[in-house]
């Protein structure tokens, strides 16, 4: 009996030792460093942690309602009418309402949108559109139609579950909304230090500085040699080349020898240490299932035989962001296309003369197939006319623009994050975004 | 010139030409001289280059031993070896090129593919040649970098074997203005480095230590290009801006690589400002010293010229006096060399002349007299005989009647006055000639004269039987001479009456006048039957005659008129062929006569 009981007692111990490690605190301030601007467009951490969006998408890949509560679609799609929660008000105190939703959203529209007409319906917001828009839930959970409004002072105030206090030294420091309609975050305070080099934010990690990190895909593999936890999403971001159709590559021909004189292989293997992974086509195979019928194979001979007869002038290659490994996938890029007989330069990034190759990475938000086709797209600041919404019209959709060759897709890479000792819960959403609002600090008490 | 201007000449010239041999002399031999230091310079220059390039071989060759026999890259070429994988190992070449101060660097796997470089990351996976030469002495090499230029680097390449496999490393320093800085360069030289071994010349390839573009760079195209073309040194000068202070004696090096071809070019060029400033001192000093050589030739020209020159001027005037018939001249002996004893035998000479002339003239007159003597006697002899037979027919008419003795006394009487006017007329001549008066020059027009002469005497020729055709060739000249004019005009009357005689069957007389080189020419030509050489030579002789009956004065007193009035006269004539007198008059100036 007495045995029994200190085993149980000991079991017992043990259980709520587990729990207490499990258990979540609220407190603490996270640390979170970055090398770009947290408030760039559209998908700045920043914006995250300060701004909701209509919908928002679970771990799941599911849409789930934000500051909609549910949504309605009428017309065949051709109409959809979105309720907003009650009772929520931006960081200002100004009350949510479907004037500001619709003002916001109009305003989010320069970055193109799918609906030719948002109006407010008593608490609703409306929207129409000549096209059927089957994926708009899923569009609207992404980054860029997050909703704020402009403060008597000029700043933009969202409802997110933080709210700006201030930039001491240069820091963003972000104090969590204790009314966020979504609950209360974990952390009371998040710090953001923008613009820390690679370099300098290992540093602050291995010294025990910094919470949360940025990992390159490119560093992947090296980042547990340097002792860190890190933490990856699903290859969502996507390196493609962005080739000009006018000029000097009007030629479909010669932009098709540029696709096929591209090096895949090289720029997986050694520059991204394998992380990600190789492709021909706009939306990741996790997606679409269909990412394998995009040959991503080399073909130099073709190269020539396109090229041949067609001499254009030197061109220029620029790559979009300082990214070291995105510089050496350009120079790499370069040798492939002087392979296949083009003489290209290096262009010097935000040259005063429009490069006709551009090397860049796009993010992918949505998880629905044909918003993600559309976002896809619409992010190279093109358009893509999709007839139905079955797996079958995408692909033909997007053979039918990839076949222009203005988009060369190349490699899939992941998102990743280093995450400190400290750092509890803190996980990918499946738009990639880190839900930072579910994070806790472990020592916070 | 005179013999003092040709004595004054020859010695200045002599004295520039001995300074300017002098000046060019020196100059050649300032210019040879530094010629040879600025070689001497330059070989040391060069000598040192290559030994700094050595040394920079050897340091290269040697950081990569060290590189090669490091545990790090032991355990990348064990991990490649085994198959590992090369990706590991991309930004390796990058980080060893640092840490052993390259510029550049590659780690070339055992296939020849490059596995990382620091120079051109991107360049993994391709084929590095230049491990052919691995384990070889350091070479020169082009590199191509990613911007699409290329470097000119001095390279190694050595092996880091390991279980059975190797892999490579090639790495190096870039040949660039930091390489030149380096150098130890003297002040007035200068050192730049042509960044290419072949195409066309490209002046921004050509750096100097302080980098950017050379000044005149272009100047240096032809040595550059020489340099690259044969492979060897060239050197030449080289005129960077019009004034010589700014040339240079540039020497070109080609730089070789691994396979013998050039790949870059080093040009060293020593400045010859110093030189051409010593050749201008040196040229100011010669100039300096060859004025005022120049100038003191000058004055002792002048001295000795004078010296030498004085005592044959005064030879010289004393000759003309002499010939101006001041035969007595003597000239003043002041040495006793060659020019005293020419003194001397001038003196001699004139004294010699004085004597003799008077000789002759003595003779000449005894000769005259005896002449004029028998002359006289036989012009005399002629009327006195036919005096003296009239003389006894009157004595011996005593003996006849009264009436006999008138008449043969009226006869007498009547022949004794015609001889006596003969006489008187012979002797009147004579008195003539030896009262010539003398002529009472003016300034007339010989045309003139000429044409009274023939107008005076044109009636005479067309009367003659056959007559005589008169041709008078006269110009416009008016033939201005000081002259008497009657005495003239008889002259000239004699010659043309002289002319008549000589045309007894008629033909042609021919009268001319012209002016020419100061002389005043009048010719006097028949077609008569012309003279002998010894009638020529006696024509002019007083009482020498070739007509039956005449005193032989009239081509004397034309000779003394002519020659009173400064003139010359002689005959040209030939038998058969006419004779031509002709008188040459000192002409006067155009003033109106």
């Amino acid at each position: 009996m007495f045995r029994r009981f200190v085993i149980s007692g000991v079991l017992l111990w043990c259980a709520l030792g587990a729990s207490a490690r499990t258990r979540q605190h609220y407190g603490g301030t996270l640390r979170v460093e970055v090398q770009s601007d947290p408030w760039q467009e559209p998908d700045g951490i920043a914006r995250r942690l300060t701004m909701d969006g209509l919908t928002q998408i679970d771990s799941a890949g599911a849409v789930q309602p934000a500051l909609s509560v549910r949504w309605e679609s009428q017309n065949d799609d051709h109409r959809w009418q979105f309720w907003i929660r009650n009772n929520v008000q931006f960081h200002d105190g100004t009350p949510l309402t479907a004037d500001a939703l619709a003002a916001s959203l109009t305003q989010a529209c320069r970055y193109g949108c799918a609906w030719s007409k948002v109006y407010t319906l008593g608490q609703s917001v409306v929207f129409t559109s000549d096209l059927p828009i089957p994926d708009l839930p899923a569009q609207l959970a992404q980054a860029k139609f997050l909703i704020s409004h402009q403060d008597s002072q000029g700043a933009q105030q969202g409802t997110g579950p933080f709210f700006i206090a201030g930039f001491p030294g240069g820091v963003m420091l972000f104090t969590a909304n204790n009314d966020h309609w979504g609950g209360r975050p974990f952390v009371d305070t998040v710090e953001v230090w923008p613009r820390r080099s690679i370099r300098d934010q290992w540093m602050d990690m291995s010294v025990g500085r910094t919470d949360v990190v940025e990992v390159p895909a490119e560093m992947l593999r090296q980042a547990p040699q340097q002792h860190l936890t890190v933490l990856a999403s699903r290859p969502e971001n996507l390196l493609l080349l962005q080739i000009a159709s006018t000029g000097s590559l009007a030629n479909p021909q010669l932009r098709q020898a540029i696709a096929l004189a591209v090096d895949r292989s090289a720029l997986y293997n050694v520059i991204f240490q394998k992380q990600g992974e190789i492709t021909a086509s706009i939306l990741p195979g996790a997606l679409t299932g269909y990412a394998f019928l995009f040959s991503p194979e080399r073909h130099l001979n073709r190269a020539h035989e396109l090229r041949s007869g067609a001499t254009p002038p030197q061109l220029s290659l620029a790559v979009e962001g300082g990214n070291p490994a995105m510089q050496l996938s350009a120079e790499r890029i370069v040798l492939n296309l002087r392979e296949a007989g083009f003489q290209v330069q290096m262009a010097p990034a935000g040259g005063k003369i429009q490069p006709d190759i551009v090397l860049r990475q796009i993010h992918l938000e949505t998880t629905d197939p044909r918003a993600a086709l559309d976002e896809m797209v619409e992010a190279t600041g093109q358009r893509v006319s999709i007839n139905g919404s079955d797996m079958a019209s995408i692909y033909r959709a997007e053979k039918e623009f990839l076949a222009t060759y203005t988009v060369v897709p190349l490699l899939w890479l992941p998102q990743a994050y280093a995450i400190g000792d400290r750092v509890r819960d803190l996980r990918f959403a499946a738009d990639g975004s880190l839900l930072i609002a579910d994070a806790a600090i472990e020592d916070a008490k | 010139m005179s013999l003092r201007q040709k004595l004054l000449l020859m010695f200045s010239i002599t004295v520039v030409v001995a300074v300017a041999a002098v000046g060019w002399t020196v100059s050649v031999r300032v210019r040879r001289v530094f010629d040879r230091m600025d070689q001497d310079q330059t070989a040391a220059f060069i000598n040192q280059f290559r030994h700094e390039f050595q040394h920079r071989a050897d340091d290269v060759a040697s950081k990569l031993d060290r590189m090669a026999s490091s545990d790090r890259l032991t355990r990348m070429a064990f991990d490649l070896a085994q198959g590992g994988d090369t990706a590991t190992y991309l930004t390796e070449a990058a980080s060893l090129a640092q840490e052993h101060r390259l510029e550049f660097l590659e780690i070339v796997n055992s296939d020849g593919t490059i596995v990382s470089s620091a120079q051109w990351p991107a360049r993994f996976g391709y084929k590095e040649t230049a491990v052919a030469a691995t384990d070889k002495p350091p070479f020169l090499k082009q590199e191509e970098l990613p911007d699409g230029s290329s470097a000119t680097g001095l390279f190694a390449a050595r092996s880091v074997p390991v279980a059975g496999s190797s892999i490579y490393i090639v790495g190096g320093v870039n040949l660039d203005n930091g390489f030149l800085a380096d150098l130890p360069v003297p002040a007035s030289t200068r050192v730049y480095l042509y960044r290419d071994g072949g195409g066309t010349f490209d002046a921004h390839k050509l750096t100097g230590a302080a980098g950017g573009d050379v000044h005149e760079a272009v100047k240096y195209q032809g040595l550059i290009d020489a340099a690259r073309a044969t492979a060897k040194d060239a050197s030449g000068i080289i005129f960077l801006t019009a004034r010589r202070e700014d040339s240079v004696n540039a020497t070109a090096i080609p730089l070789k690589g691994a396979d013998d071809d050039v790949m870059a070019v080093l040009l060293i060029a020593n400045s010859r400002r110093d030189m051409v400033e010593v050749q201008k001192h040196i040229r100011a000093i010669a100039y300096g010293v060859a004025g005022g050589g120049i100038l003191f030739a000058i004055a002792a020209s002048l001295w000795i010229a004078a010296k030498v020159s004085r005592p044959i001027e005064q030879l010289a005037r004393a000759a003309e006096e002499v010939a101006e018939g001041h035969w007595n001249t003597q000239v003043e002996i002041t040495s006793r060399d060659e020019v005293g004893t020419l003194a001397a035998s001038f003196n001699h000479m004139t004294s010699q002349i004085v004597e003799h002339r008077e000789r002759l003239v003595q003779s000449e007159r005894v000769a005259a007299w005896r002449e004029l003597a028998r002359r006289l006697a036989h012009e005399l002899k002629n009327p006195l005989f036919p005096l003296q037979l009239t003389v006894e027919n009157m004595v011996r008419a005593r003996q006849l009647s009264p009436s006999e003795f008138d008449e043969v006394f009226e006869e007498s009487a009547t022949a004794l006055k015609s001889e006596l006017a003969n006489l008187k007329t012979i002797i009147g001549r004579f008195s003539d000639f030896s009262k010539m008066p003398k002529p009472e020059e003016a300034k007339i027009h010989a045309k003139d004269i000429i044409q009274r002469v023939l107008t005076l005497y044109e009636p005479m020729l067309q009367q003659q039987e056959p007559p005589i055709e008169l041709e008078a060739e006269l110009g416009e000249d008016p033939l201005t001479i000081n002259a008497d004019a009657e005495l003239l005009h008889r002259a000239l009357s004699n010659l043309v009456l002289n002319a008549i005689d000589a045309m007894p069957e008629g033909g042609v007389l021919t009268v001319s006048g012209k002016r020419r080189d100061g002389v005043v020419r009048i010719r006097v030509a028949d077609t008569g039957k012309g003279l002998t050489s010894e009638e020529c030579e006696r024509l002019f002789t007083p009482y020498y005659t070739t007509k039956e009956y005449g005193t032989g004065l009239g081509l004397a007193i034309v000779q003394s008129v002519v020659a009173d009035h400064h003139g010359t006269i002689f005959v040209e004539s030939m038998p058969g062929n006419g004779a031509s007198f002709v008188i040459d008059l000192p002409a006067a100036d155009e003033a109106s006569a």
